[in-house]
């Protein structure tokens, strides 16, 4: 494949990616924070929508054998130690790698500072990569929870987005995506003594 | 029933879109979807620029090099900052420069301590990224769909690690 057509192609596809980050509105700092202070779960209803959905389709695609699966290594230690320090700066950054091109694009403007801050991330973490090889690459490799089961991946995977579906379903019933959407779509509502106020005001007289 | 017009899409509709971009990445690029290494691809062909000596380390000349996949990434990440942009022109959506939640989370309205902890925020987010090998998208999207045993060990590490920071860190919004 030439390199034009993966540019075209990465660039279109980016654009669905973008509008639908932006339709479902998790790209809204409002959304990942309130997501991590555990008061608002847009966030994992579209993630794991997104996982059962590529999970379906990597069931048909790997079951028929047109593609081979891509995942990554399991390297433990890495991803304990990665993955918390990624998570502390998503929590700070109210957005992840991918959402901060969103925040971008819509118009915020300390997802700019993000922006840099991000690549200068990544270049400090190239410049050290080489004296961390080792800690980086300790673990199994290539592992899927199917192989671990001894059982084939499209089984496995159909179960998995049967599960998330079913955890779908209970989290919609508790909590209704329209009410967790906030006064501008933003997933803000507001400060804590407002909403209290308005809490009370809709409580009836003494 | 759903309009690129609308403000909002119910999650689930968004998410299945976002799921379905795995077909055109697995059958075309021959990769699953991901953002965080068009960070070191970008950031590396700018500084390897000013020091060379960067572009000789292994793991930047695999990134910066012309592969396809590197390009494709780069171009995708562009591609989701085009989407928003278009997204939120046609929904008439008006944002102020800096989300009004911060002014709660962070106990002040300025935007220099905003934009210093989003520098921050940045730097960590993309260190630790990559010392998983792999974000939300790679490790997340991706990884959870092809029940990845190490993905699943990043993404519980990255949801404790944003859950503790922003309970503790930042006040409630």
């Amino acid at each position: 494949m030439s390199l034009t057509i993966a540019i075209v192609v990465g660039l279109l596809m980016g654009i669905v990616f973008g509008l639908a980050l932006e339709k479902s509105r998790v790209f809204e700092p409002g959304m990942i924070v309130g997501q991590m202070q555990l008061r608002n779960f847009i966030m994992l209803k579209v993630f794991l929508t997104a996982v059962a959905t590529g999970a379906v389709v990597l069931a048909v695609l790997n079951g028929f054998g047109v593609v081979k699966l891509q995942p990554k290594a399991a390297f433990y230690a890495a991803d304990l130690v990665g993955g918390l320090i990624l998570g502390a700066g998503i929590a700070l950054a109210g957005a992840c790698p991918g959402t901060t091109l969103a925040q971008i694009g819509t118009g915020y403007r300390d997802a700019w500072f993000t922006l840099a801050g991000a690549l200068c991330g990544a270049v400090a973490f190239s410049y050290a990569q080489p004296s961390l090889a080792s800690f980086l690459s300790a673990g199994d490799g290539k592992l899927i929870f199917t192989d671990l089961f001894g059982i084939p991946f499209w089984t496995g995977a159909l179960a998995w987005a049967a599960v998330i579906v079913l955890v779908l379903l209970v989290l919609e019933r508790q909590r209704p995506w329209r009410d967790e959407m906030g006064r501008n779509v933003d997933g803000d509502f507001g400060p804590p003594e407002e909403k209290a106020a308005r809490t009370a005001s809709m409580a009836p007289a003494e | 029933m759903f309009s690129l017009t609308d403000k909002a899409w119910s999650p689930y509709a968004a998410g299945i879109v976002i799921g379905l971009l795995q077909i055109p990445a697995f059958l075309i690029i021959e990769t699953a979807l991901g953002t965080s290494s068009s960070y070191v691809t970008i950031g590396g062909a700018i500084v390897s620029w000013i020091d060379p000596a960067l572009a000789k380390i292994d793991y930047v000349a695999r990134h910066i090099s012309d592969a396809p996949k590197n390009w494709w990434q780069v171009a995708l990440v562009v591609g989701i900052a085009m989407g928003a942009f278009l997204s939120a022109r046609l929904s008439k959506a008006v944002r102020s420069p800096i989300s009004p939640i911060w002014t709660r989370a962070l106990g002040s309205s300025s935007a220099g301590r905003r934009y210093a902890v989003a520098f921050a925020a940045g730097f960590l987010m993309l260190f630790g990224a990559r010392v998983a090998d792999g974000c939300t998208s790679g490790h997340g999207l991706s990884g959870m769909a092809q029940l990845a045993v190490g993905s699943a060990v990043a993404v519980a590490a990255m949801f404790t690690g944003g859950i503790v920071v922003a309970l503790s860190l930042l006040r409630r919004i």
